[in-house]
């Protein structure tokens, strides 16, 4: 087989980026502020709903009351395992908490 | 001109940045480095070759072929051609390919979640109609195996076009523990000729003369070899005996999954010579599946359906592969030749 465009040696190979663009694509965005304690801060906890992950993190906040003072703790489990949260679980998350905690159970 | 089509050359309206290289084994390495390869080496994938086979598939290289929301990724013609001609395909192939890009991007089959999985699930490409016989892909002997152009190169350059465009690399989207060799490349075609069985696409509602591709997401692969059963029953008890212990597991998404069955040939014959046919296969599978008790609830099929049979390999090994599913369903597709197509 010729491969179409290599037989020019002395031409050299133009060849084509096959990806979909850099692997970190430029957003605008940036990371949230981390705050330095939990105090008055309402947490979110999202899970998966995986295996004992909605017992973990209700553990989670109960460990962190224990060093802090949160404002409230909101839990959203996905409505499914394999796909992102739906719309208004992130509206309640972007709404309501100020920091949030993701996990999964296997 | 491209090549024998009469249309305008497309070159110019390929969008991929171009890089210039001084001979093969330089642009091999730099690829390799710059993380587009599956490890192996490629083709180049130059502007000439791009434009062959978007000529073969009829599109126009803005064509879009999916798109994958979680990850700000839209899959096109163009990018498809790329990483097919990177994977070592022939150009006859890529109607083939775009099939099995278009199917993975069904929203059902759940690309975000079966490519970046912890679990490693693979894409398992089943090929049935004229298709298999016009480009040579292998349905017998050793047919999951190397050996095979258009197997091992459409399966890689779907492969290829995960990792590439839909952003699958390690350690980014591709979260798996182990990850599998399947990941290579896993392509066959369906033996329509071995027996009477309706084919698998025929079964999902193409015609005979239709060619199309079924793209399964596996997150198990087992083998049952069984060289004592001698009637069908016996030979399905013993697949029941793996699918009712590991389960077929769907979630809320997908709501009711499939498991691919592939049969090999001398399998095939038991069923054959009992006047077994698929629907009979799946029907005593469900009600042995629902007659398990507490395990019918592990088996999220949703019906007899989602028993997807497939015959295929060789004579001489008695043996069935089980795919059991990842959080998907399995798609089917249509592979359209390019004189079905246009370019707009």
């Amino acid at each position: 087989m010729t491969i179409q465009g290599t037989d020019r040696r002395s031409e050299g190979i133009v060849a084509l980026d096959p990806t979909s663009g850099p692997l970190e694509k430029p957003t605008g965005r940036k990371l949230a502020a981390r705050p330095s304690d939990l105090d008055g801060q309402v947490i979110g906890l999202v899970t998966n709903g995986l295996g004992r992950s909605q017992e973990f993190m209700t553990a989670l906040s109960g460990e962190l009351a224990k060093i802090s003072r949160p404002g409230g703790v909101i839990h959203v489990v996905k409505n499914s395992v394999s796909i992102a949260p739906e719309r208004a679980d992130w509206a309640r998350l972007t709404s309501e908490a100020s920091v949030a905690i993701t996990g999964f159970g296997g | 001109m491209a090549a024998g089509s009469g249309l305008a050359s497309v070159i110019g309206m390929l969008r991929a940045a171009r890089h210039d290289y001084p001979d093969y084994a330089s642009l091999v390495e730099d690829y390799y480095e710059r993380g587009w390869t599956d490890g192996l080496p490629i083709v180049p994938p130059t502007p000439e070759s791009v434009e062959c086979f978007l000529d073969h598939a009829g599109l126009a290289p803005d064509a879009i072929l999916g798109a994958v929301p979680t990850r700000d990724v839209v899959v096109t013609a163009e990018h498809a051609a790329i990483n097919a001609v990177m994977a070592g395909c022939r150009p006859d192939y890529f109607p083939t390919v775009v099939a099995a890009v278009r199917a993975h991007l069904h929203e059902k089959a759940n690309c975000h979640s079966t490519t970046g999985t912890l679990s490693g699930a693979s894409q398992i490409v089943v090929v049935n109609g004229p298709v298999r016989n016009e480009i040579g892909i292998e349905c017998r002997g050793a047919c999951f195996g190397p050996g095979f152009r258009a197997n091992a190169t459409i399966g890689r350059a779907l492969r290829l076009v995960i990792r590439n465009v839909c952003r699958a690399v390690p350690g980014v989207f591709d979260r798996a523990s182990l990850s599998t060799p399947f990941r290579y490349s896993f392509c066959f075609g369906e033996d329509e000729e071995a027996n009477d069985w309706k084919p698998l696409h025929v079964e999902r509602g193409f015609a005979p003369d239709q060619s199309a591709v079924t793209v399964h997401s596996t997150m198990i692969v087992c083998e049952v070899m069984d060289y004592t059963s001698r009637t069908p029953e016996a030979i399905c008890d013993g697949w029941l005996a793996e699918i009712l212990r590991r389960g077929i597991f769907a979630d809320r998404f997908v709501a009711e999954a499939n498991i691919l069955i592939v049969v090999s040939a001398e399998h095939q014959r038991y069923f054959a010579q009992a006047g077994w046919s698929k629907a009979d296969v799946r029907d005593y599978l469900w009600k042995q599946c629902q007659a398990s008790g507490e395990n019918a609830k592990r088996i999220m099929l949703g019906g007899p359906e989602g028993f997807l049979i497939v015959g295929a390999g060789g004579p001489g090994h008695a043996t069935t592969w089980l795919f059991f599913p990842h959080l998907a369903w399995a798609i089917t597709q249509a592979i359209d030749p390019a004189s079905a197509t246009r370019r707009t």
